[in-house]
């Protein structure tokens, strides 16, 4: 009896010390580069090129003047909102409108494009692009924001349409029925019975194409040209200036381009969870 | 999670909706040939056909006819036949950065999966376990997926700057490990593995969730009734969770994968394919081909569609697993 109570007192031990082992490690790996991140854009130059410290024995607010003050920094920021503004809201109408369709209404060919939907989603933007540039630049949209706008729905609408149809196929058929044995057309049981059920699904949709939008990178880099119209991702790449990487300001940078999606998880994490189920954010 | 997919997976009112009242009703009307809500569906599905067959369906087909024509930007193109495919395996100017991308990609996107699947399941047994203050270490180990990967890749090409301010030439000279500095993107053997490094800590957190979500969802009666039984920790994740989990590491590694093989961000920030291609992934080459310099459209559609087989097998699997249940 006391050696079996001995070895499970020692399993217990080992188990804690693996545990907290990895733990350690993966904070670690985790931390340090974020950590440098928020080391580098509050140190005063001195400190990151001619003496390097790994604790910073003073601080500064330098390089966010400057990013704030003497780049277009805030015009990419103020790009990068709009842009994820309009592609947000487009998406999630238009994904809710096509999931109510598939899933409530009876019509040849659904299933053709229920998979469409999903096919759509997982064609990769580099297969895409080369074509995409010819038909935006046969739009006229070439170095504007609104090709930007165009082109993400491409892939926040097929997201978001899966996304909804998972959500309107839990909401039970009874509720919709009832309203339109009462008269009510398709669109005033949309708009007023599945909708306000849906509210908490059309939350996570925005939230992801939020995410993706703000994240873009390839398209912006293929479409955009001046300042005027860059995002926040591609802007960050224009604050190098030849071969010289400014790491103070673009740190600074990255710290506040970083801050609106990563705020947005920390906050909204179990919803994030639900929306990985569908298998539909990139990893 | 497990309940996501499932409900995704085996959904029957996908393929046929329920027979609801206002069905009985339509029925007695007399079935139309399109289907009952044929007219209203069609309006409702209209804004997102336009994307996806003008935005989606249209750009994929000019990229296959695009590969077929010599074509710069702005110019009307010429047909060349098969004539870009075989510059490509042929051709002395860009068979051999062909190739190399591929050599790249295959070695690039094999060892970031490994890694993040080793990674990403230490992770997420560890934050299954039970401790004090276990929702904060699931909120932090998550952050590095959140932050956009650009600036995670602008991040990790300041830690590995190559000279003495870079943060792990600091390290690993403190630490004493070389006496010299290392060229984390400089040196060409090296290269490939400092920007695989940064897409597995950008991406593990993704598939640790995955996982994670995956463990919640398995009785844990099943480990007490084998723990019982004698079974020791291997024996217990052998034959209890690695089964429990095995169509979740399917389809994240399907989909992780085609993400990963087609994303150009991190090699763009880190080393722009170099040095001497020994970074060069075929998207990036078939954005240096296709778009900047000098505007090879035709070639540069081509260098994508060559590896589109791969992904068209990813991708039926994928939609296969997602749609379980399909139309007869």
């Amino acid at each position: 009896m006391v050696a079996l109570a001995m070895s499970r007192q020692r399993a217990r031990l080992t188990k804690r010390v693996v545990l907290f082992g990895g733990l350690a490690l993966f904070t670690l790996w985790t931390v340090l580069p974020l950590y440098w991140i928020v080391v580098t854009s509050i140190k005063p130059n001195l400190l990151i090129y001619r003496e390097p410290q790994l604790i910073p024995s003073q601080v500064t607010a330098d390089h966010y003047t400057f990013v704030l003050t003497r780049t277009p920094f805030l015009q990419y920021v103020k790009n990068s909102f709009t842009v994820t503004l309009v592609t947000t809201v487009l998406s999630s109408a238009i994904g809710t409108l096509a999931a109510y369709a598939i899933t409530r209404l009876s019509f040849r060919g659904r299933a053709w494009v229920a998979r469409a939907v999903v096919v759509t989603y997982l064609v990769p933007a580099s297969l895409l692009f080369i074509p995409m540039f010819q038909v935006i630049h046969t739009l006229g949209l070439i170095d504007n924001v609104v090709g930007l706008m165009v082109t993400y729905l491409t892939f926040t609408v097929p997201f978001a349409t899966w996304m909804m149809i998972g959500y309107f196929r839990s909401v039970p058929f009874e509720l919709e029925d009832a309203a339109l044995v009462d008269g009510c057309s398709r669109m005033q049981a949309l708009v007023r019975i599945m909708l306000p059920l849906a509210l908490p699904a059309l939350a996570v949709v925005a939230l992801f194409a939020f995410t993706l939008s703000w994240n873009e990178f390839l398209y912006a880099l293929v479409f955009i040209g001046s300042d005027s119209q860059k995002t926040l991702t591609l802007g960050l790449i224009g604050l190098v200036r030849g071969d010289t990487f400014p790491w103070g300001p673009m740190m600074a940078a990255s710290l506040l381009g970083a801050l609106p999606p990563v705020l947005v998880y920390v906050v909204s994490q179990k919803w994030v969870v639900s929306g990985l189920a569908a298998g539909s954010v990139k990893g | 999670m497990t309940q996501g997919f499932g409900a995704l997976g085996t959904d029957e009112t996908l393929a046929r909706p329920r027979q609801t009242v206002a069905s009985v009703v339509g029925v007695a009307r007399g079935r139309h040939l399109l289907g009952r809500d044929w007219a209203s569906a069609w309006l409702f599905l209209a804004p997102c056909m336009l994307v996806l067959v003008g935005l989606i369906g249209y750009p994929f087909v000019s990229a296959i006819l695009l590969s077929f024509q010599a074509k710069l930007v702005g110019s009307p193109g010429a047909w060349v036949g098969l004539q870009n495919y075989y510059d490509l395996l042929f051709g002395r100017d860009l068979s051999g950065a062909f190739f190399q991308s591929v050599r790249v990609s295959v070695l690039y996107t094999l060892v970031a999966q490994v890694l993040k699947l080793v990674l990403g399941m230490s992770m997420a047994l560890l934050l299954h376990e039970q401790f004090r203050g276990r929702m904060f270490m699931r909120a932090l180990f998550f952050i590095p997926w959140a932050v956009p990967t650009l600036i995670a890749g602008l991040t990790w090409k300041w830690m590995y700057d190559g000279t003495s301010v870079g943060l792990l030439n600091m390290l690993v000279l403190r630490l004493g490990v070389t006496n010299e500095l290392v060229q984390w993107l400089g040196n060409y053997n090296l290269a490939l593995w400092s920007v695989v490094v940064a897409v597995v800590w950008a991406s593990t957190p993704f598939w640790a969730m995955m996982f994670l979500a995956g463990l919640q969802a398995i009785p844990g009666e099943l480990y007490e009734a084998a723990e019982i039984d004698g079974a020791d920790v291997f024996q217990r994740f052998r034959s209890i969770t690695l089964p429990g989990l095995a169509p979740i590491i399917i389809i994240t590694a399907m989909l992780s994968t085609i993400w990963t093989a087609n994303s150009i961000n991190f090699v763009y920030v880190l080393t722009g394919g170099g040095p001497a291609n020994a970074t060069m992934i075929f998207p990036l080459l078939a954005y240096q081909v296709g778009v900047a310099g000098a505007q090879r459209l035709g070639m540069g559609a081509t260098i994508s569609l060559f590896f589109f087989p791969v992904f068209l097998v990813l991708i039926y699997f994928l939609t296969k697993r997602m749609l379980a249940e399909e139309e007869r």
